[in-house]
């Protein structure tokens, strides 16, 4: 493993440099640092792994959020994963953990629950924002072929990706999601159109959104339902 | 010198002096009969005006002329103004006559003049001036110019009166102001007519407007418009008509136009109602000569068209019987045809404004794609009875009139399938050219799909008859019993109906089952399900007193009586135990044998209308009917019931889908990149030949595609929308 390891920062054994520069010479150092960096970040994997599968299952996760003392519900853990680019919910492989905690420049449990009020700032950056947004309804997406959720799932989604955000505009739109009829799951379109709504426009007044654009059909009844709410 | 000037004077004086002489009737002259300067005298007096140039005293030969003639005009204005009453113009014209002739001659004896010292000084030549000099002196002279312009406007206004006038004298005394100038027949004459006859048409316009109905007044003002055309022709410039025209069509008919539409009981509306094409006709052609004014006859008759038809469509009343309801919609179409062809010259902004009205208030009423297949059903299955062939073409294009201004042709459609399967299974089509026609019709306007599944049924009809006919060949056996008669319906193109159970009568199943395995030995890999609910049935029955009767009865009611062969009484019960009817149907199949005069085949305790659980049925052996043949089947199309409309209603929108999906689809294909509302916009045009597509719909069926990976939101515009090959 330790191999590998090396062969990951680039820097081969096998070939020793003719020429040593300053340049090769940090390389080497920082190739030796980052080596063991790696190291501690796959024994950190192991330690919350499943023996059989080689995975960090669900009862690891919860085991590393009691460690760090974060609810497993808790926001930031899903933020986690969008760092690591996590595939399946509840499950983080190997790769997707080094990349995170690479990334996070965190190689124990200590330094991650440190690093946790910075990832949120990250996250928070417009730039980032909507592609965590996206990414965490494809997260959700549990069966194969699956493309929406129900409507019970975003509900709580909402709350938790939007609720600091648009305090406001997620809780009548739950409300809305609750009582309608017409939709028993949303889509990633109607997801996202949720956000770009967040975003645009003005709420509670709504002043400023019309029908007849290409807001998805959802939104559209959502705004009739409001105003009539109001009158 | 002085020579020089006795010369001029008396050339001038000589020459004018003839005149006056003539005219005080003192023929003593040198002049003949014609008032011609003899010859000898002439030349002379040219001889001399032309010395008089040459050697250079054309000046003074010039303003000679003007003096002498100045002061002789003068002289000859006292005697007009002296003249009385109505001799003052015949003096004018007299005097204007002979003022002509002697500036004739005295141009042409001072035409040495004329050529060269004139255009070489730029004086006015010796004609124009003696023109210029009667306007000056006799025309503007204060004492006989607004005396003749008045009256000249007086004899007009007399004329306008009724009394006849001089025309030859005004002609001449008119012509003679456009000799002088344009000018001077505008400014003198023209204008001041033209005011004074807005007054006139003022006034009287609004007296007629106070006493006349609509119609008279339009007879009043046409008449009034003709005299003013005649008038210009007989004794006005040619110019001035356009002028007059105008000024009579502004205070008669552009100031009064709207009265006069609206005129209670008079006006437009009525016209129309009453088909009165030549008031139409008339108001049409005096309207269209004023700005507007068509425009206000259209809007008009647009809204009047658009109300009547509103109230047709939404009356209860009409809407009891379909057929009613749409030959009353024919006729006021052929009612407003005859309108715009007979009194509107066909003119073309009003047949727009006709189907524009039609397509509004049709549409009000959603049943009328239904109320129009109905109609068309009731003339193919008896109305045509009789009709020519050209007579035929004739309704069924009138017809396709009113289909075309359905914006539901979809509903149409779904209608007519079904009312067709009904005419053909029961064989009860008047006039198989006359289906076929209106097909081609349908096709021509809505395009192939439109009508393939139509052809489909025809088509299906054919070749039952042919497996009909390879079946009884092929078993002979079967001749002396029952007579089957199968329809094989391929299932895409007639509407689809639930299926339904029944049990047939044993010899019927056992005929049937022969059918069943003959035709899947020509058809192998086909499936046949019997449609009892659709067939008919003709029964021989014998009743108590041995009368014998052949009853025409539906599948179901034939299953029923079937049944009395082997039992005198039965109760509902052991009725729906052994056809396996269902029981809204066999409730309406029992009704309509029962407790329907004049078809009551079987007699039923208690004698009730409705249909108790527990009732009993038995042969009415009392039966009679003063026809052998006795028709009790049930299945004329008819107007649906709510619950029925309902669920066609659905069937439609549910249709409508894949349509509006394969219209995106399409598009998008060709398009690659369109934006929401260009999408929309395209998707109802395209949809339009069959029915209006909903906003919303479309919206709905965009977002089921994104869902299914057809199509994609763009990233960065979300208006915009790709396509995912």
């Amino acid at each position: 493993m330790r191999r590998s390891a090396a062969r990951k920062t680039g820097q081969s054994n096998s070939t020793a440099p003719i020429t040593s520069s300053a340049t090769d010479l940090f390389r080497s150092a920082s190739s030796k640092a980052s080596s063991k960096e790696m190291e501690r970040i796959d024994n950190l994997f192991y330690s919350y792994a499943n023996r059989s599968s080689g995975l960090i299952d669900p009862e690891g996760i919860e085991n590393l959020c009691s460690d760090m003392e974060v609810d497993h519900t808790d926001v930031r853990i899903l933020m986690l994963a969008w760092k690591m680019k996590a595939e399946k919910q509840g499950y983080f492989t190997l790769e997707e953990w080094r990349r995170g905690l690479k990334a996070l420049r965190a190689d124990t449990v200590n330094k991650l629950k440190k690093a946790l009020p910075e990832l949120e700032k990250e996250v928070k950056r417009p730039s980032n924002f909507v592609d965590f947004y996206s990414y965490s309804f494809r997260y959700c997406l549990t069966e194969e072929k699956q493309k929406s959720i129900d409507i019970e799932s975003i509900c709580q989604l909402l709350d938790l990706v939007l609720g600091s955000h648009f305090r406001a505009q997620v809780d009548y739109f739950i409300e809305y999601l609750k009582i309608q009829n017409d939709y028993k799951v949303i889509n990633m379109d109607q997801w996202m159109g949720f956000y770009h709504f967040c975003t645009e426009i003005s709420f509670p007044d709504l002043s400023n959104y019309d029908p007849e654009l290409a807001w998805p059909l959802i939104l559209d009844n959502f705004v009739e339902w409001m105003q009539e709410k109001r009158t | 010198m002085l020579s020089m000037r006795f010369t001029i004077t008396t050339l001038v004086a000589l020459v004018l002096k003839s005149f006056i002489e003539k005219e005080r009737g003192r023929g003593k002259s040198t002049l003949n009969s014609s008032g011609c300067v003899s010859n000898i005298q002439f030349w002379h007096n040219f001889r001399n005006a032309y010395n008089m140039v040459l050697h250079k005293f054309g000046e003074k030969l010039y303003s000679g002329l003007v003096s002498t003639m100045t002061s002789h005009l003068k002289e000859i204005s006292k005697s007009i103004e002296a003249a009385q009453g109505d001799s003052f113009l015949e003096e004018l014209n007299r005097k204007w006559n002979d003022h002509n002739k002697a500036l004739q001659m005295i141009r042409d004896i001072l035409m040495y003049m004329d050529r060269t010292y004139i255009p070489s000084t730029h004086k006015t030549p010796v004609h124009e001036l003696g023109l210029n000099l009667w306007r000056d002196n006799i025309i503007h002279s204060s004492k006989i110019q607004t005396r003749l312009l008045n009256t000249l406007l007086e004899l007009v206004h007399r004329e306008r009166t009724g009394e006849v006038i001089d025309r030859g004298l005004m002609r001449n005394i008119i012509k003679m102001l456009m000799d002088l100038g344009s000018l001077v027949y505008q400014e003198d004459f023209e204008k001041p007519f033209l005011e004074v006859s807005a007054e006139f048409y003022k006034v009287e316009s609004q007296e007629f407007i106070e006493c006349c109905d609509c119609g008279e007044y339009l007879k009043k003002a046409e008449k009034r418009l003709n005299e003013e055309i005649e008038r210009v022709t007989h004794y006005l410039d040619a110019k001035s008509e356009v002028k007059i025209t105008n000024v009579v069509e502004k205070e008669m008919i552009a100031n009064h136009m709207l009265s006069l539409v609206h005129m209670e009981n008079s006006g437009l509306v009525n016209m129309l109602l009453d088909d009165k094409y030549e008031d139409l006709g008339r108001m049409y052609n005096l309207f269209r000569r004023v700005p507007n004014g068509l425009l206000t006859i259209r809007e008009v008759m647009t809204s009047h068209l658009r109300e009547t038809g509103k109230q047709l469509v939404t009356d209860p009343e009409r809407l009891k019987d379909p057929v009613e309801f749409v030959q009353r919609l024919l006729d006021e179409k052929d009612k407003y045809d005859s309108i715009i062809s007979l009194a509107f010259s066909n003119d073309k902004t009003f047949q727009n404004a006709l189907n524009s009205s039609f397509e509004y208030f049709i549409n009000l009423n959603a049943r009328s794609p239904e109320f129009i297949s109905l109609f068309v059903d009731d003339k193919l299955r008896k109305g045509l009875k009789g009709v020519s062939e050209e007579d035929v073409e004739v309704i069924l294009d009138k017809v396709m009139m009113l289909f075309r201004y359905l914006q539901e042709k979809d509903v149409f459609e779904k209608y007519y399938k079904q009312h067709l399967a009904k005419r053909l299974l029961s064989g009860k089509t008047v006039s198989d050219d006359a289906e076929r026609s209106l097909i081609v019709k349908l096709k021509t306007e809505c395009g192939y799909q439109f009508t393939s599944k139509l052809e489909g049924m025809f088509t299906d009809m054919k070749t039952s008859q042919d497996t009909m006919q390879g079946f009884y060949a092929s078993h002979p056996e079967l001749g002396d019993g029952p007579t089957l008669v199968v329809q094989v319906l391929t299932t895409g193109s007639w509407p689809t109906q639930p299926n339904v159970t029944c049990n047939l009568p044993a010899e019927m199943s056992a005929l049937c089952e022969k059918f069943r395995s003959y035709y899947l030995g020509t058809h192998t890999g086909r499936r046949l399900s019997w449609q009892t609910n659709m067939g008919t049935a003709d029964v021989k029955a014998t009743f108590g007193k041995g009368q014998k009767h052949e009853l025409n009865v539906s599948t179901f009611q034939m299953c029923v009586l079937m049944l009395f062969n082997n039992a005198d009484r039965l109760s509902y019960k052991e009725i729906e135990q052994a056809t396996e009817i269902p029981a809204s149907d066999l409730k309406r199949c029992l009704q309509s044998m029962a407790c329907v005069k004049g078809k009551n085949v079987l007699r039923k305790e208690p004698m009730s209308k409705d249909i108790g659980e527990e009732d009993a049925f038995f042969v009415n052996d009392k039966f009679t009917s003063k026809f052998y043949k006795v028709k009790i089947g049930t299945v004329v199309a008819q107007k649906e019931s709510e619950p029925e409309k309902q669920e066609t209603r659905q069937r439609v929108e549910e249709d409508r889908k894949p349509q509006i999906e394969a219209a995106i689809v399409r598009i998008m294909k060709s398009r690659r990149v369109l934006d929401h509302n260009n999408i929309i916009a395209e998707v109802t045009k395209q949809l339009q030949s069959r029915f209006l597509a909903n906003p919303t719909e479309i919206k709905k069926r965009i977002e089921s595609l994104i869902e299914r990976d057809f199509l994609e939101r763009d990233t960065i515009d979300r208006k915009l929308y790709r396509y995912l090959a």
